[in-house]
């Protein structure tokens, strides 16, 4: 493996930002494979075409996911990344390492592959980039063997689930995300490691609508923290704020000078259901109109919590582009208790009322979002045994085409029709 | 009435022999036995795959059932249960 000429990409090592291109070139003096990461790029570059094949048999004995095959269609010009697999890690709930264990996993990598690694993919795992397909079941090994840790999901497996920091640092989360995470992680061994789906499907866990793992973008199934009764509201605080005593956001903005507090401007005006007002110098909440937004919580964090009856509200349906554009995910269960003590059986259930009907009817490559589209809300409530409620909706009566089951309506859809042509003639 | 593991187990091996391609999605193994339950199929598919019957073909994000002996690794070598 050399040196290959790089004009293109050394373009991108100018200006003051970090630059992959750097970093290969780094990383390239201990392993060499990456010069031709760097050469196999400059071609796409000027042809305009990917030189990266995906896909294949490869993988660890047993496990439909966790690596992803990746070949060069041009291995002659670039031996060094003829294969070029991908490997995910299962990451820790909430991502907490010790530094032993990260030198562990780098020194792994090293062993074992190309040494680069992206810390984290958008799936959460820890993503060890280019192997060769011989040391696959040697690195597994190790990784389960010496540093405990499994391979993640791929494929149409269950995703690697992923959570917030939750409770382990975050006073507004209104579940113990983590506990979950690694809870239902290990409930669903098979499904993460065995494809059971008819494509992908990924569970992500928040404490709040913060949504720090960007739950309701980025997986079929969101588990969000919410709570049920009212925002809790020190006047006392609010007080503080709005003198000046206490900084906003945090201090979050602190860089710059943005004026004095405004909590009009700042927070009752950006209430997205205008709940909010102040009655004297008293801040007031209409809850029945609260949304649980959180956005008033992050601007005075130590004037408002969230309330005590919490949970969470349970979305589905989310999924980036691919195949058929980026959907945000639909809220379906808006209150549901998130309980330890019976093995969240909440949760589950409505994780197994949907995978019942998906495994059965969805279509190859369609992701439970698109198959809810297909169907409809009310068919695909119906299906999962969940009643129709004011939530689902967004505004009252938007649609006019109402279609009633026959069940539904009084004395059925029976009628007598000559009755009726007495006062309609045809 | 649902067929039993082992005649399961053997018309899903047929199916993936006589397919006109030789990957497979776990949904076309549906068609095997309509009486069964998904979860059955699914199972019974990867305990083929243990047993070196099947093998998995994965394009990383939808992953594929196929025969060892119909399907190749990218870079030209048999499978690995060849």
């Amino acid at each position: 493996m050399s040196k290959h000429d790089t004009p293109m990409l050394d373009e991108l090592e100018k200006g003051p930002w970090p630059s992959f291109v750097t970093d290969l070139k780094r990383q390239a003096e201990t392993k060499p494979e990456c010069w031709d990461i760097l050469g196999q790029l400059e071609l796409s570059y000027e042809d305009k075409i990917t030189h990266w094949k995906h896909g294949g048999i490869v993988g660890i004995f047993g496990y439909g996911g966790g690596v992803v095959g990746r070949y060069s269609d041009v291995p002659d010009r670039f031996p060094g990344v003829e294969h070029f697999h991908t490997v995910r890690v299962n990451q820790p709930s909430s991502k907490y390492y010790s530094t032993k264990f990260l030198r562990g996993i780098c020194d792994l990598w090293e062993k074992y592959g190309s040494g680069m690694t992206n810390m984290h993919g958008s799936t959460g795992d820890m993503v060890l980039l280019g192997t060769r397909t011989e040391n696959l079941e040697p690195l597994f090994w190790d990784l389960t063997h010496d540093l405990n840790q499994d391979i993640g999901g791929s494929g149409s497996n269950l995703r690697t689930p992923s959570c917030c920091l939750g409770q382990s640092r975050c006073e507004f989360a209104c579940y113990d995300t983590q506990e979950i995470c690694h809870t239902l992680t290990n409930h669903y061994q098979d499904e993460l490691h065995r494809p059971a789906f008819p494509y992908k499907y990924k569970f992500k866990f928040s404490g709040c609508a913060n949504d720090c793992v960007a739950a309701i973008a980025r997986s079929d199934l969101a588990v969000i923290g919410t709570w049920k009764d009212d925002i809790r509201i020190d006047q006392a605080a609010v007080k503080e704020y709005m003198a000046g005593n206490y900084p906003a956001n945090a201090g979050a903005h602190a860089g710059r000078d943005w004026g004095a507090f405004d909590i009009q401007k700042e927070v009752i005006d950006l209430c997205p259901t205008g709940c909010m007002s102040m009655e004297g110098d008293e801040l007031k909440v209409d809850n029945s109109e609260c949304t649980r937004c959180m956005h008033c919580i992050n601007v005075m964090p130590r004037a408002m919590r969230p309330g005590k009856e919490q949970g969470a509200t349970i979305c589905m349906g989310a999924k980036a582009p691919i195949l058929e554009g980026a959907q945000f995910a639909t809220m379906i269960i808006p209150f549901v208790k998130i309980e330890k003590e019976n093995e969240y059986e909440a949760v589950i259930n409505v994780i197994e009322s949907v995978w019942d009907w998906w495994m059965e009817h969805g279509k190859n490559r369609e992701r439970v979002g698109e198959a809810m589209q297909r169907i409809g809300l009310a068919n695909f409530l119906s299906i999962i045994g969940v009643e129709p409620l004011p939530q689902h909706i967004q505004e009252p009566r938007s649609n006019a085409y109402i279609f009633w089951r026959e069940e539904e309506v009084p004395g059925g859809f029976e009628r007598d029709i000559v009755e009726f042509r007495k006062r309609h003639a045809a | 009435m649902a067929l039993s593991k082992e005649e399961l187990k053997a018309v899903i091996i047929e199916k993936a022999i006589k397919a006109p391609k030789p990957q497979l999605y776990l949904k076309d193994f549906y068609k095997c036995d309509p009486d069964s339950k998904p979860r059955v199929i699914k199972n019974v598919a990867n305990e083929l795959v243990r047993e070196g019957e099947l093998m998995y073909w994965s394009s990383g994000s939808t992953t594929m059932y196929a025969r060892p002996d119909r399907i190749k690794n990218e870079e030209g070598a048999q499978g690995v249960n060849d």
